[in-house]
Parts: C-alpha cells; structure tokens; sequence
C-alpha cells in the first residue's frame, strides 16, 4: 500500500538553507547539500528546495546546490522558486532535479505549466499555491504570490483545479497565516483543495509537531506533509514524525530503508 | 562491462546514471557506464537500459527519432540476449500497446497494453486515491527466487510516480505487483529482459539493492 509522504523541506538563500517566521527574519540554519543528504538517510521521502536568492548570478549556486545533492541523495528532489520559463525547468532538471515547483511564474503565465507538462511530463511539475484567508473568495482563500506580499484576487480552489487542468502533477500547498507559526497546518484550507482536485496535495505551512502532520492527514486528506523549522532545529526527527503518524494508522516507510 | 543508458531525450538521465555508478562503485564491479544514443557504442553494450519519464507516445517518438535505434535494441535484447532493464515508461515501452495521449505501438516483447489507472476509490483513512500514483508502496514478489530479487523483501519500498500501468492477462510475466486501486505490475519481463514501473534510481537503499542485483544478474 501505499505510505504517506513525509517531506523535508529546505528553504535556500545564496547557497546556505535559511527559514524565518512568515517569510521574513531568516535564520541561517546550515548546508543544504549536507542537510539533504541527512535527512534522505534518515528517512525523509522526499527533499524539497526552494530557492529565495533575488537575483540571476545566486541561481548559479543553486544550480550547483542541485547538483551536489543528486550527487549523493536517492530519494526524489523537488525544486522551486524563481522559474520563470521552460529553460529554467530544463536547467533544473538537467542538474538533478526531479520535479519543479512554479508558483508566481504560473500565476502570471498559466500557460508554462501546460508547456512544462507536455515537454517534461506532469509528473515533474509541481503547482506550488500559497494561500490566504480572504472571505471573498468562494473557497474562503486567496491565491498570494512573491511570499505572500501580493494578493491576486484569485480563488485558490479555482486556481488549483485550472492548474491540475493544464497539467500540474501535483499541489504544494502552503498556508499563509500558518507558516512559520509551528501552530499547526490549516486543516480547513488543505482539506477544500485536496478534496477538490485529483491530483495529490501536500499540505505545508505550519507544522509545529507530528500530531499536526497526523491531523492534516487524517482530518484534511493531505497526500503527503512538508516541514522545514521543525527539522533543521532538531527539535523533532523524521523517525519521531513517522512513529506518530504510524500509530495513529498512516501507512508510512520505514527510516531504513 | 559496458552499460549503455540510452540518451532518447526521455529520462532523468543524471539520476539513472548517478545511480548505477554508485552501485557499481559500492560493490566493485566492472562497468564502464556511458549515457547514449550512439548506435556504434549501443551494439557493444553488455548491459542496456532504457529509462523514460513522460508521456508514451512521446517517449515513443523519442525512440524513433534516433535512426535505426530500434532495430539495434532488437538485435541486442531480443536476438543476443543481452540484459536489459527498462525503467518506468521506459517498462512501458516493452508492452504490446499504450493509451497514454494517442494509441501508440510499444516494443511488443511483452504482453499486455498500457492503460490509465482505475482510481474511483478511497484509501483506508477514507482519503480519495489520487493521480498519479506518486510516493513509496511495497512490492508483493511472485518469484522469490529471481536473482534480481535478492535479499528484497515485501517489507520494502519502491518510489512510483505514474498514472498509467501495464493491464496485462499473462501472469508468469510478472516477477512482483504493488497495489494502488488495484494490482499493478511493479517488475515485468521475462528471459533476459526486465522493466520495473518504480523508480530504482530513486528507491533509496531498495533501489541500490535492486540495481546491484540487476547488474550481477546472467541470465
């Protein structure tokens, strides 16, 4: 059967992993290459990287970033952040990646993930949406882009499905109000989306502890859970999250393998 | 020993090759490993594998742009018997047909047609089963005894990511299943030829084990 995905999330900023309190205050919180290979050893099922350098000469260290990591991590890798068209998906790919998440790129240009996914296979583009409340909206939430800072009067639930509809594999969801406040994933949020699409959807943003990765699964459908703070400070393992979700009946793998 | 990954333009070629030269390294063995689409270099292959990440009727087309391609991966495979190792769509292409955007013809050297996943069904915690099938599942092994599946055990997990499979009549083709909705062939073939639907590239331990299996395997 198949176990629920546990994913290992490292924010990158100039070639070192950073992770601040919704989106700003970053925090240097070490080596991403090291940090991937770590965390594949101990049992994450999935690395993800995204990148938050600003500017074009920094993306070339992300690019070695990448490299290194598939160098040495056999688990699979998902990169994000500042794709802006297919040559940016090819360059990703061609370092190592396996799947690329687009977020404000898709927003102003639906059309590359329908480009990406016919050149390189649904299967390796991941729609990244990051969410806000807004009352307004049908769903209740609003789609965000460039960290949150601007609002695009989108309805995320619409927006998810148009994007499953040009292709996206799958969802990365992040939670606005939730992220970085280790308070717990919005449940209501992840469960509206993954409901509502046919794709898997992976809930992020606000995880604090395993209980919170057992309630977004269990009470929101999430296909798979992403944490970054609460791995890179140590406070909780991947097998400590694991034996959580496992004991309250999610199929999980085993760290040793 | 020379392996060849065929370079078709499908694939996520560094992984697949980063891969098996691990495995190689870790257990000493003698491998040149060439990433290529070179007939010349393809017909003195002792080992081959065909990886392939996408859509079928594209990986298809990939295959068939590189002149007198398929005809070597015949003479290779199918007449000198040599092993190979098809991996995901690259598995797929063995079958006799696939469904995935138009009808495509495969390879034909097994039986059965590549058709999308029934996934109108919930899992155990009542969560709707999702397309792709994407992340790690277990493998259910028919032949225990099979070299390539050495010391791998049903306990272990496989990386899948795919919304199509092979629905196939002929059960002594398949060597293990895994189970999403419904079986689902995880590693198909039969003589010198074998495809599995996971990724062993990205299998983590498993996939080394598996590799290194395949690539001690004479059949």
């Amino acid at each position: 059967m198949l176990s629920t995905r546990v994913i290992a999330c490292l924010d990158v900023h100039n070639g070192r992993t950073v992770k601040g309190i919704n989106f700003v205050n970053l925090q240097d919180a070490g080596d991403p290459v090291e940090q991937a290979k770590l965390y594949s050893d101990l049992g994450a099922d999935e690395i993800c990287f995204l990148d938050i350098s600003a500017t074009n000469e920094k993306r070339k260290t992300m690019y070695d970033v990448i490299s290194k990591t598939a160098d040495s991590c056999f688990v699979p890798l998902t990169v994000g952040g500042g794709v802006n068209d297919i040559k940016d998906f090819r360059n990703l790919l061609n370092c190592g990646a396996d799947k690329v998440s687009i977020n404000s790129s898709a927003v102003k240009n639906p059309e590359l993930i329908k480009q990406a996914a016919d050149k390189f296979g649904n299967q390796c583009v991941v729609l990244a949406i990051d969410a806000a409340n807004n009352d307004k909206m049908n769903s209740g939430y609003e789609v965000t882009t460039h960290g949150g800072r601007n609002k695009t009067g989108i309805d995320a639930l619409l927006w998810a499905q148009q994007g499953v509809n040009f292709g996206a594999g799958e969802i990365l969801l992040t939670s606005m109000s939730a992220d970085g406040t280790k308070k717990g994933y919005n449940l209501k949020l992840t469960k509206v989306i993954s409901e509502n699409v046919f794709v898997p959807v992976i809930a992020s943003g606000g995880a604090g502890s395993p209980i919170d990765m057992v309630e977004v699964v269990i009470k929101s459908g999430a296909s798979a859970v992403l944490a970054a703070s609460i791995f890179h400070f140590g406070i909780y393992s991947i097998k400590s999250v694991k034996d959580e979700m496992e004991k309250n009946g999610i199929l999980v793998r085993k760290c040793e393998n | 020993m020379n392996l060849v990954i065929i370079d078709y333009g499908s694939g996520n070629l560094r992984s697949v090759e980063n891969a098996f030269k691990i495995s190689i390294n870790n257990n000493n063995l003698n491998f040149k490993v060439y990433v290529s689409n070179n007939l010349k270099l393809i017909k003195d292959a002792d080992y081959i594998v065909l990886p392939g990440v996408g859509a079928y009727a594209d990986c298809k087309k990939g295959l068939l742009k590189i002149d007198g391609l398929i005809d070597v991966l015949i003479e290779k495979v199918i007449v000198n018997c040599i092993p190979f190792l098809g991996i995901c769509v690259g598995m797929q292409l063995m079958a006799e047909q696939g469904f995935e955007k138009e009808k495509t013809v495969g390879l034909e050297w097994i039986d059965g047609n590549i058709e999308k996943i029934n996934y109108l069904s919930k899992d155990s915690l009542g969560r709707n089963l999702k397309i792709p099938h994407m992340g790690w599942n277990n493998l259910n092994i028919y032949n225990k005894k099979h070299p390539v599946l050495e010391n791998i055990s049903n306990d272990e997990q496989f990386y899948f990511v795919h919304s199509y499979y092979l629905n196939t009549l002929k059960k002594d083709q398949i060597l293990a299943d895994t189970y999403y909705s419904h079986k689902i062939p995880a590693i198909v073939g039969q003589r010198n030829y074998l495809g599995v639907q996971f990724h062993p590239e990205k299998s983590n331990k498993s996939g080394h084990k598996l590799i290194t299996n395949w690539l001690k395997w004479k059949p």
